[in-house]
């Protein structure tokens, strides 16, 4: 079995990565990873749309997991975030972040993913005090 | 009764003044623990006694080939950051003084860097650079930790804030010169880090600093890694993919999932 690429065709967190890109980088992760690696799909354009995402879902039985570019491509609503990591978890499966090069397998790690989500939303509302500098 | 004890007071006013601070490590046995499992990654073996490591250390220049450098430098980086235990001591080497410096609530780098400057070496300099100037938030310290003593070339210089300050205001007459001449117009000005295996060195990565080719007789092993508080603004080394929060706070738990009550008609 292997891992299925998961990439954006759209901004994310206003972040626009190049989707070859996106690839580049889950490719070198599943090289240093030595996780094999299943070629990549592509989330439709429009926005808060997982249509691709919730394919991939119904298909964990037949792969080990999900490679994406980054975690900030889940969705931003923490209980649809809560409900894919449950899904993932209960099925033995892992969820990979290529550009973070964290993964996603026990109850452990998701505090700690959880925990950088939550900053980051956190981090929008906190000042931005440097001229050029742009919040995490 | 002021709220910054003395103590805090000298070594905050230490660090601004010069732009870092050194210290003696009280957790001097995790060091160790790092310096053993380089040995033991490099080696596959333990060392036979205190003086077989340090001076594996010290003279790991007539032990290796310069070619072989870069790899192991990469493999080893590689290997310790595989190793959960690495990053959560190093936090806790220097935890005491980021507490005066950084608070109690912070942003770890999510990698540990592993510096292995050999005698004569100029393929793996740092040129004079400020972090700052590449994204870095000034928000950030970085904690630089010696696996020997060093001293002379064998460490990093740093500029101090003042020289900093006057650098920066004439930044602009430097645009068209490269770092060479740029460390050439300091080079009476900055300060080479005296430091001692034993002790951490924290410092403003905001202030111009870097290395020179290593003309002592002993190998440098430094470490280092980059912290900052957990809501303070960040730069192009972004939250997830460069830092993570590694110990918040039950207040900003309890704040981050507070939800204001709805209020709707019936």
């Amino acid at each position: 079995m292997a891992y299925r690429g998961y990439i954006f065709s759209r901004n994310f967190m206003e972040e626009r990565v190049p989707q070859h890109v996106q690839n580049l980088v889950i490719r070198d992760y599943c090289r240093v990873k030595n996780l094999n690696y299943l070629l990549h799909v592509t989330e439709y354009g429009a926005e808060n749309c997982y249509i691709v995402f919730h394919q991939i879902l119904d298909e964990l039985d037949n792969i080990d997991g999900i490679v994406m570019y980054s975690l900030f491509q889940l969705p931003l609503d923490k209980s649809k975030r809560l409900g894919i990591y449950d899904k993932i978890l209960r099925q033995k499966k892992s969820i990979h972040f290529a550009v973070e090069r964290l993964s996603l397998f026990n109850a452990q790690s998701i505090e700690r993913i959880e925990n950088i989500w939550d900053v980051k939303q956190t981090i929008e509302n906190c000042p931005k005090i440097v001229e050029g500098l742009s919040n995490g | 009764m002021p709220f910054i004890s003395e103590e805090e007071s000298k070594v905050s006013n230490q660090f601004l003044n010069d732009g870092y601070i050194v210290q003696s490590i009280n957790k001097l046995q995790l060091v160790k623990k790092i310096k053993y499992e380089i040995y033991y990654i490099i080696n596959q073996k333990k060392p036979e006694s205190e003086f077989d490591l340090n001076d594996f250390f010290d003279n790991f220049h007539k032990k290796i080939e310069l070619s072989e450098l870069n790899e192991i430098r990469v493999d080893l980086i590689a290997k310790l950051n595989a190793l959960s235990w690495v990053r959560e001591s190093y936090y806790e080497i220097a935890k005491e003084y980021l507490d005066l410096i950084v608070g109690n609530e912070v942003s770890m780098q999510l990698r540990v860097n592993l510096s292995i400057q050999i005698p004569n070496d100029d393929s793996s300099l740092l040129p004079l650079h400020s972090d700052t100037w590449s994204g870095d938030s000034p928000f950030e310290c970085v904690v630089w930790l010696p696996l020997v003593d060093c001293y002379e070339t064998k460490s990093m210089y740093i500029l101090s804030p003042e020289e900093s300050r006057k650098l920066y205001s004439s930044f602009g007459e430097y645009m068209e010169i490269d770092s060479e001449e740029l460390f050439n117009k300091i080079q009476n000005k900055v300060n080479f880090i005296n430091i001692k295996y034993g002790q951490v060195l924290i410092f403003d990565q905001g202030i111009p600093h870097g290395n020179r080719v290593n003309k002592t007789k002993e190998t440098r092993w430094s470490m280092n890694c980059r912290f900052k508080g957990v809501f303070t603004p960040y730069g192009d080394k972004k939250l997830g993919e460069f830092f993570e929060p590694i110990n918040l706070k039950a207040a900003s738990k309890m704040g981050m999932k507070y939800q204001q009550p709805k209020i709707s008609k019936k």
